[in-house]
């Protein structure tokens, strides 16, 4: 009764009140409902154009400079990013594969509940994740439930993890092809390849031999079984060979290519790590080994498929090659990279392009919110979308996939509607745009949307010098290097005091400058030319030229640093709670370090890439 | 009365007990008399349980504390090892205590009745969360969560909602004290802002221009309003662009005022400022109500002597509504001042890192060192007793437990199984065991179900419990003794008091009165700590056998006596004496920068190989430990700490000890070189005997 309610109410708010911020129903996955629904999802994914997605992180950054900011370069943020990604843990996964027809969208949401179980008992998926204590007490005044979570979230493994955790199932698995031939061999190893390969050509002669002799009676096959060391796998033959070290393994499976028309090796994990044994498994014919290698093959996947959890989710998604929406295009992605696909890279490059391999096309809303409406800010859905009421765009929202099997209380429900926003604002976006183009071009289905227009707005790499965009109401550009970090002031100082200081304090402040505080500790000078950082800098560090008030300052402990320094405490993980200890440490530490990447020669990066342009 | 007062709180403490449990145990649940009677404590029943509690304290001959924590070591490598050092586990508790939060305290007070002859418990179960209360200048405060942990805690259906949305957060002394400055300081800058600081803001912006133009506008017509009488409209909503801004005539400390509403902080600051230009008598006024809200109004004041006489009262008005906040937010840390106030004997089983965790979250940061630990905590705490120790250290007692295990659950079994299956048989040999009632909400009850779950206020009564029998069986007889004696003082027990295991494992006891982990009085230390060198990021297939052969191959067969594994990417090697230690990273480095023949086919190669093997002595691994850093797997760890720089050439931290040796031992090092090359692989000379 309560449910039909509901979604009649859902129907209808998609009628008449297209951008108020409707409760859909959404439906709730949890470990019980996990495998069942698996199937209605991949349907929903193939059914869909588009999949937007919303996470639940457990926290977003630690102290104030850890946040994204205007003066981040993509390296930068991009660090901050991985930082976080790496911490924190996802509750909570909204996914909502929608499809767009005209100003009819259709939807398919979804709400997975995640936590990490660590069910092989070896710190998979993580051995322990960081909380914001704040976060969580906002996340429980929207009436989260963190025993579901806790207690039914649905568990996954990374793709890298899952490849780690095939020698830990306990199942023999298929030996990789040998590619090339390991380092010389020495006597030792000589001898040991010689001594194996008789014994498996014995155990072979002896297979084939009984293949050929059905008359023997089970006494003697059972003798000469025992005397060769001969076992059973299943209904085949096999020789188990124990070793001593991954060295052998190799000798032995270089070894075995000589046999590999009827010998299949298996490799035997041990309890620990490594191999235990090489199990070498006689083939009856060539069909028979095909028919072997799939059943290996299957008994894997069968395997890997109950530890891989939530993460055939993603790859369904991968797979589908179907655009994804994102709220927050870094946050979201490097969170997902970190947690189903593998270790997050060094840099943005190797990043953006690991990425892609997985998720061709990524969307990043912000930044095509940024296009129609450059003044509206994106973090907060409901208000971006009232922000959108002067265009005339109807979206009707109609809800695909009705009805929760699992009754659940009205609360449940409202959990997962950002993914449905995060579709509605797109749509509502798409059609704007569509009605800007329509002159140009004429009808065009949503399919075309998705491949053309949007290409510009879907991450991609320009080149391009290394422009800061600071303060984010009225952006200016400027180069990095104008940019000076300046930090250790006796007492607390208003920003506009500081100015003051500063102004008197050397001639490069005669120029037009701005100051910004970062944090509590560190400020930021901003000169519009080129020139007076590199004055300034010198100037603080050098003692000669020190004079006045400025050598004051420098005396109570003030301290300078270029936009270098900060890229370098970024790349070094100093992510102390302040910006001052932090630069502090690196200064501290660029002696010993000097090394290659301190001078990343040129950063690729595009002008259109995802920065949250929060206020300073 | 008072009696009518607890009513509520009872079935309170059952919808706990319901709700944490799963839809299985409502069975339980509804025959509630017969479950274990625990007292919850959350934020909404904290006040009062606290009051009560205070005298139940008072009157307790000891108070038993246990502790849930989010887990327990934020990377395998940081458990209790083989081969760490008392200073070591020092520093591994320490890490654990600052990473992790805990979100269960069980406070036990126990009292002797001689009117009855039994100890009256009285159980508490205090959910905690380090909720942040104080909105200004926050250190961002985070915590672990060791994914294992967590599933325990599921496992006993840990109630994670009741303690995040429940819990009662805490300030430790040195947050108030920090708070506290910070809102003198904030007080302090006010004084100086109010000054001349609202002029200072000039209008750039065509925008702001305009605004600064408009609230002149409204503001004169407001305050002629007022003056002239005459009936302004009291409430002005505003007409642009559909804005929340609003206006509002109100009463403020006996004075007219406007209230502001929905304006930002920048067009707050320039109605300031157009104030203080074009308005001598109206006054701005920022201020917090009760539920932190902020308000904003524009006060009209009669004269000069008004106005200063206004704002001094609303910048006392904020302090102390600063003050007050600050005094909300000690919340749990009550609790912790009144155990150390009391100055009661505490009791607790493998309470090391229950003691740090208290240190680090109620106190202050955990000090450096072992020693200033020592020292610092007997001020707040001068009696701790370990049941775990009191069982493993008294031959008596360890006799009685029958070699079983000493953990809670199976010491609480194997001592007080009177109380465990609540029998008031007639069983003589159970006769002679202390009887404990439980007390909640002046309801006593001996009898209930067993197996309580895995709370933190049960496992303190379990806790205390063996601590009474313990004492029973030291011969204590609790009806010789009166109220005023004090357990702790007593002779029978002060072997045992201020003494906690460091490391269970190790079997290191800490004593807490002297500041020595005195491992000598109980176990003899086997390992010499400088005859060790730790390897890292060897190649990953390499085992322990493989890498002592190598190292045997170069040193000589007896050089290595053994070779532990710290996790899959690092080793302990211990070699037979110290000089080989530096033997070894010397060899190490010259290989390492040496390429050619000699590299190559070295047996130390083997382990060598990748060219990212680090190597360094124990005080590296003290330094890496010490880290607030914590990567999973060791060599990640040592890489981010920098040890690496260490082993390479030119150690600066360890010229002083080496300048003088560093001549021959080169040489050593370049015979030993010279003699493979002489295809003398075994080079006995190199190893000093």
């Amino acid at each position: 009764m309560q449910r039909r309610f509901l979604s009649s109410i859902s129907g209808t708010a998609g009628n008449s009140k297209t951008l108020n911020q409707g409760r859909w129903s959404v439906k709730q996955v949890k470990k019980s409902n996990f495998h069942v629904t698996l199937d209605e999802i991949r349907t929903s994914i193939e059914s869909s154009d588009f999949i937007a997605l919303s996470l639940q992180n457990t926290g977003s950054y630690a102290a104030a400079w850890h946040r994204v900011s205007a003066i981040d370069t993509p390296q930068t943020s991009y660090l901050k990013a991985k930082y976080a990604a790496e911490r924190y843990q996802i509750f909570q996964f909204a996914l909502c594969p929608f499809s767009l027809q005209g100003s009819k969208l259709t939807v398919h949401p979804y709400n997975f509940h995640l936590f990490p179980r660590d069910e092989l008992k070896c710190g998979m998926p993580s051995y322990s994740f960081s909380c914001q204590a704040s976060r969580l007490t906002s996340m429980a005044r929207e009436g989260f439930d963190f025993n579901t979570c806790i207690y039914e979230g649905i568990s996954y493994l990374s793709r890298a993890q899952e490849s780690a955790s095939k020698y830990l199932s306990g199942n023999p698995i298929l030996a990789n092809p040998i590619t090339v031939s390991s380092s010389p061999a020495s006597v030792a190893d000589t001898v040991f390849v010689g001594r194996i390969r008789s014994r498996v050509k014995n155990w072979r002669q002896s297979c084939i031999d009984s293949g050929s002799k059905t008359g023997d009676d089970d006494l003697v096959s059972s003798l000469r079984r025992l005397v060769l060391g001969s076992e059973q796998y299943g209904s085949r033959l096999c020789l188990t060979i124990d070793v001593c070290s991954e060295r052998q393994v190799q000798l032995i499976l270089e070894m075995l290519t000589e046999f590999s028309e009827d010998v299949v090796p298996l490799l035997v994990a041990s309890k620990s790590r490594g191999t235990q044994a090489v199990r070498t498994v006689f083939m009856s014919s060539k069909e028979d080994k095909d028919l072997f290698k799939r059943e290996i093959q299957d008994l894997e996947n069968k395997e890997n498929r109950r530890v891989r959890g939530f993460r055939e989710v993603i790859d369904l998604i991968s797979s589908s090659q179907k655009p994804v929406i994102s709220q927050n295009y870094l946050s979201d992605l490097t969170s997902i990279h970190a947690k189903f696909l593998g270790p997050l890279p060094a840099n943005v490059d190797d990043f953006s392009s690991s990425l892609s391999s997985a998720f061709p096309n990524v969307v990043d809303l912000s930044q095509f919110m940024k296009e129609i409406s450059p003044l509206s800010n994106i973090s907060n859905l409901p208000a971006a979308m009232s922000s959108l009421n002067r265009f005339f765009a109807p979206v009707d929202v109609e809800v695909a996939n009705q009805g929760c099997p699992v009754k659940l209380s009205e609360n449940y429900q409202s959990h997962g509607q950002n993914a449905v926003m995060i579709s509605q604002l797109f749509a509502k976006l798409s059609a704007i745009q569509k009605s800007d183009l329509s002159t140009v071009q004429s009808n065009e289905d949503s399919q075309d949307l998705a491949s053309d227009e949007h290409t510009s707005f879907v991450i991609s790499k320009n080149t391009g010098n290394e422009n800061v965009k600071v303060w984010s109401k009225n952006s200016r550009r400027v180069s990095s290097e104008n940019l000076v970090f300046i930090w250790g002031f006796a007492k607390k100082l208003t920003a506009a005091k500081l100015k003051n200081f500063l102004q008197k304090s050397h001639p490069v402040f005669t120029q037009e400058f701005d100051v910004k505080y970062l944090d509590r500790s560190c400020a930021i000078v901003v000169f519009w030319e080129s020139g007076p950082s590199e004055t300034f800098l010198s100037a603080v560090n050098n003692e000669e030229q020190l004079s006045g008030s400025l050598r004051e300052m420098v005396a109570e402990g003030l301290r300078a640093a270029g936009y270098e320094t900060y890229k370098r405490a970024c790349r070094l993980g100093f992510w102390e709670a302040d910006l001052a200890e932090s630069l502090d440490k690196t200064l501290d530490s660029s002696d010993t370090e000097h090394d290659s990447d301190t001078k990343p020669s040129e950063i690729n990066w595009s002008n259109d890439l995802a920065i949250n342009f929060d206020e300073l | 009365m008072r009696r009518l007062k607890q009513w509520p709180l009872r079935p309170l403490a059952y919808s706990f007990c319901s709700s944490a449990a799963e839809a299985v145990s409502s069975s339980t649940a509804a025959a509630a008399t017969a479950a274990f009677p625990l007292k919850h404590v959350t934020r909404s029943n904290f006040e009062t349980t606290l009051n009560d509690l205070r005298a139940l304290v008072k009157a307790a001959d000891f108070v038993a504390i246990d502790l849930e924590m989010t887990g327990v070591t934020s990377a395998p490598w940081r458990d209790s090892l083989e081969f760490d050092r008392y200073d070591v586990r020092y520093l591994k508790v320490k890490d654990s205590a600052e990473k992790f939060a805990v979100v269960q305290f069980g406070v036990c007070p126990f009292r002797w009745d001689s009117r009855t002859h039994s100890f009256v418990s009285h159980p508490h179960n205090f959910f905690v969360f380090p909720r942040q209360e104080l909105t200004f200048d926050p250190p961002a405060h985070e915590f672990l969560c060791q994914t294992t942990s967590m599933d325990f805690l599921a496992k006993y259906q840990f109630d994670f909602n009741t303690c995040i949305h429940e819990g009662i957060s805490y300030l430790s002394r040195r947050q108030e004290e920090e708070a506290s400055q910070r809102l003198e300081r904030l007080h302090g800058e006010e004084r100086n802002d109010s000054s001349g600081e609202t002029e200072d803001l000039k209008l750039v912006r065509l925008a702001d221009v305009l605004f600064a133009e408009r609230m002149k506008n409204m503001l004169n017509d407001w305050r002629s309003g007022l003056l002239h009488g005459g009936n302004v409209s009291s409430e002005s909503p505003k007409i642009s662009n559909g804005s929340t801004q609003s206006t509002e005539t109100v009463f403020h400390h006996m004075r007219p005022a406007l209230s502001l509403k929905g304006f930002t902080s920048h067009q707050l600051r320039v109605i300031n400022s157009v104030l203080g230009k074009h308005f001598g008598d109206l006054v701005y006024i920022h201020s917090n109500d009760k539920n932190s809200c902020s308000q904003n109004f524009v006060v009209y004041t009669e004269s000069q002597s008004d106005k200063e006489n206004l704002m001094k009262e609303a910048k006392e008005e904020r302090k102390r509504v600063g003050e007050r906040k600050i005094q909300s937010a000690i919340g749990f840390r009550q609790v912790i001042d009144l155990l150390a106030s009391e100055q009661k004997l505490i009791v607790g089983h493998n309470c090391f890192l229950d003691i740090a965790h208290v240190y680090s979250k109620f106190v202050g940061p955990l000090p450096s060192t072992a020693e200033k630990f020592v020292a610092s905590i007997n001020s707040h705490f001068p009696y701790i007793v370990d049941t775990k120790i009191l069982l493993n250290v008294n031959p008596m007692l360890h006799q009685r437990m029958k070699k079983s295990s000493t953990s809670l659950s199976s010491a609480f079994s194997s001592l007080c199984p009177q109380i465990e299956f609540s029998s008031r048989s007639s069983d003589s040999f159970l006769q002679q065991r202390v009887k404990i009632d439980v007390e909640v909400d002046n309801i006593r009850c001996s009898n209930w179900n067993a197996g309580g779950k895995h709370e933190a206020g049960y496992d303190a009564f379990m806790t205390g419990c063996i601590f009474a029998q313990a004492c029973n069986h030291l011969g204590f007889d609790f009806k010789q003794h009166s109220q005023s004696d004090n357990l702790a003082r007593n002779e029978k027990l002060e072997k045992y008091i201020n003494r906690l295991y460091l490391s269970w494992t190790r079997g290191d006891i800490i004593d807490l009165r002297t500041g020595h982990s005195n491992a000598d009085n109980w176990r003899v230390s086997k390992f010499k700590y400088e005859n060790i060198v730790l390897i890292w990021n060897f190649p990953r297939k390499l085992k322990a056998r493989e890498i002592k052969e190598c190292i045997c191959k170069t040193f000589g067969s007896a050089s290595v006596i053994s070779v532990y594994h710290i996790d899959d990417s690092a080793v302990f090697v211990f070699f037979k004496n110290s000089e080989l230690v530096w033997d070894f990273l010397t060899l190490k480095r010259q290989l390492e920068s040496s390429d050619g023949p000699v590299s190559v086919l070295h047996p130390l190669s083997k382990i060598l190989e990748g060219g990212n093997t680090g190597a360094a002595d124990y005080k590296a691994y003290k330094e890496i430990c010490s880290s607030h850093i914590s990567k999973v797997l060791f060599s990640d760890q040592a890489e981010t700490v920098g040890v690496k720089s260490r082993t390479r050439p030119n150690p600066q931290d360890e010229t002083d000890r080496r300048e003088e040796s560093t001549d021959a031992v080169t040489h050593k090092a370049s015979d030993l070189i010279d003699a493979f090359l002489a295809d003398r692989v075994e080079v006995e000379t190199a190893t000093p005997t």
